[in-house]
């Protein structure tokens, strides 16, 4: 049973920072849909500087950098030029996934695969990064709903015109937040090799990505529901993986579909709780004589 | 006497103007594009020129280069559509791929169950089955988002996974092939298989989406459904007032993006593999949605959009083989067309304008 919940901690990992990092963006208006490729960047970005470097810190640092540059040419098209943000967002998803695959291609090329050293265990045999994460999701409620700053923020993805109106600058808190989401998605990518490959493939992230935008709406766009979410995804990938390999009794692919049956069900029943930023995905035109 | 006020009819000249208009802007996104990917190939070390030569006539050397394209445009084509239709009314379906690997199970399940019947049965027997099964799919999202607002993305996404899994059970439980190394099932009966012309054989599929896209086509122009698409697209409360049933018309467009979606899953099914295989679903689903995307929601558009990315993808191999540029910068030049397309909007958005500005300066002065 330990052995199954220490499983799921570190399978929780990248669905909670990437979960996390798309309810921040989202938050603030911003609906980035370049999940898939933002992980992907991010696993090929931090596992090539760690190998050349030697250490996991600058590689996961590295790849927030490279989410960063990605999340902050969303944000600019998006609200200074105001491009369609679903359409920019799936456009730095192929240029995103092209670049990682590339970067591994130009740097390993088909030399042989090195793998890097898995991050330092520090308690419960479980890595740093585990706690940081979890830690991370409570800092962010106590920040989003206790907060001055975090209030500007919500305000900005309800209301922007509200917001404009009493002083808050809605294009800089999006660049803000959109940046750091996608920071965020990127180093929750990095984890994957880092935890269990040791080493990258293009296919390593596995729809991971979509799934964090399918977390966000199912915790209904809060970090502490985010939290319990991707542990139930965590525990319903762990589950599937071992229903694969012992059999439980019931053909694995049908617990393997559960956590997505369940997500339509849930918010089939959670009108209240599943609701979203009132401008998500939306451009805000502070000359716009239209409210709403 | 009253006079009535009729809109002109645009001139033949006037019409090549438009058109050249809303030419320019994909050929600059397309030249930008290039010459990015230049600078990134010559980065790499290699010989530009000689990677795009590869790229770009590997589709037009020989017959087989051109059967390739062809059966990649097929699927291409469908998905693109059923990603372009909903868009129209401003819904996404993100589901072509389930649609698709459902189309691929309702086709195999009679395929199989039936192998023995003739063809003039069973053939358009597990076409329209693959077709039902796609309606089914996507149905189920579009009434989640009828009955319950739930977001279509999301939806849609998440039974992609669920047909994944839908497939490895079909395939590896239901109707293993024994012999086949992984997720494989028995091949669907003779009668079932689509018939091929010319040499190297191409399946008649590529006919059958032909005529599918010409319908889309016209009907997306020409008739009241098409219109209704498009006024609720561009302005879905303007589009409730004036009496459109916009829920419906919303409704309505994701189950005939499902419906394209599982006749691709069927033409893959009884054209190219004769069988349901894991992997089935490529990468065609976001490959068709960047065709959706660069086409801006024109039907008219996507088949020509399909056909270049089809050239693109085929050639993307030969490339990396003739001048060892990796076939990954193919999917950035993809992006980057996408991406310079947006922006040019932008750009004509301003200079539309500046120039008001200065003829307006100009009527005051």
């Amino acid at each position: 049973m330990s052995d199954f919940l220490a499983l799921t901690v570190t399978a929780m990992v990248p669905f909670l920072l990437v979960a996390q990092g798309t309810m921040l963006s989202g938050r603030s208006g911003i609906f980035n849909v370049s999940q898939e490729g933002l992980m992907l960047l991010g696993a090929s970005v931090g596992y090539l500087v760690s190998l050349q470097l030697g250490s996991n810190v600058v590689g996961l640092l590295a790849a927030a950098v490279a989410g960063a540059v990605f999340g902050a040419a969303l944000a600019w098209a998006t609200t200074y030029l105001r491009l369609d943000q679903f359409v920019v967002g799936l456009a730095l998803f192929f240029l995103a996934g092209g670049a990682a695959s590339l970067l591994y291609r130009i740097v390993v090329g088909d030399s042989d695969v090195k793998r890097i050293h898995p991050l330092p265990k520090v308690l419960f045999d479980q890595d740093l990064l585990v706690f940081l994460a979890i830690a991370f999701s409570l800092v962010l409620w106590w920040w989003l709903y206790r907060t001055d700053a975090g209030m500007r923020l919500r305000s900005v993805g309800e209301n922007p015109k509200a917001a404009d109106s009493l002083g808050i600058n809605v294009m800089r808190t999006r660049m803000l937040a959109g940046t750091v989401g996608a920071a965020l998605m990127a180093v929750g990518g990095a984890y994957l090799p880092m935890a269990f490959a040791g080493t990258y493939a293009d296919g390593v992230v596995a729809g991971r990505g979509w799934l964090a935008i399918a977390l966000a709406f199912f915790g209904g766009w809060r970090p502490q529901f985010i939290l319990l979410g991707s542990f139930f995804f965590a525990a319903m990938d762990v589950l599937a993986q071992r229903a694969q390999v012992s059999g439980i009794g019931l053909p694995h692919q049908f617990v393997s579909m559960l956590p997505y049956v369940a997500t339509l069900v849930v918010m089939v029943f959670a009108f209240r709780w599943a609701r979203v930023p009132q401008f998500l995905g939306r451009n805000y035109d502070r000359e716009s004589r239209i409210v709403g | 006497m009253t006079q009535t006020l009729v809109a002109a009819r645009p001139t033949a000249q006037d019409r090549v103007r438009t058109l050249l208009g809303a030419a320019i802007p994909y050929v600059l996104a397309v030249i930008g594009a290039f010459l990015v990917v230049a600078v990134i190939v010559l980065a790499l070390g290699h010989n530009p020129l000689e990677a795009f030569r590869a790229v770009l006539t590997n589709s037009f050397r020989n017959e087989t280069g051109m059967v390739q394209t062809l059966k990649k445009w097929v699927p291409l084509t469908l998905l693109a559509l059923a990603f372009a239709i909903p868009l129209g009314a401003g819904r996404f379906n993100i589901g072509g791929e389930g649609q698709l690997i459902l189309g691929a199970v309702g086709s195999v399940a009679v395929g199989i169950t039936f192998s023995e019947l003739p063809q003039v049965v069973l053939l358009p027997l597990v076409l329209i089955s693959g077709v039902l099964a796609g309606v089914v799919w996507a149905g189920i999202a579009a009434w989640l988002m009828a009955q319950f607002k739930i977001n279509e993305i999301l939806s849609t996404v998440l039974l992609n996974f669920v047909s994944f899994e839908v497939l490895d059970y079909l395939a590896s439980v239901v109707w293993p092939d024994a012999g086949a190394g992984g997720a494989v099932t028995l091949p669907i009966g003779a009668g079932a298989e689509l018939p091929t012309i010319g040499r190297p054989p191409m399946h008649v599929g590529v006919l059958l989406v032909l005529l599918v896209s010409v319908v889309a086509a016209v009907l997306a122009r020409r008739s009241v459904g098409g219109f209704e698409l498009r006024a609720v697209g561009l302005n879905e409360r303007a589009a409730r007032v004036h009496g459109v049933r916009t829920g419906r018309v919303a409704v309505v467009s994701m189950v005939v993006g499902g419906a394209l979606g599982g006749l691709a899953g069927a033409i893959e099914v009884a054209g190219v593999h004769h069988r349901m295989l894991e992997g089935i679903q490529s990468n065609f689903l976001l490959l068709g949605i960047i065709i959706g995307l660069i086409a801006r929601g024109s039907l008219t558009a996507v088949p020509f959009v399909a056909f270049g990315i089809a050239v693109l993808e085929v050639g993307a191999g030969s490339m990396q083989r003739v001048s060892g540029t990796p076939v990954e910068t193919v999917l950035i030049l993809e992006g980057l067309i996408l991406l310079f397309l947006l922006m040019s909007d932008y750009v004509t958005a301003r200079l539309r304008v500046r120039a008001a500005r200065t003829s307006a300066k100009a009527a005051l002065a």
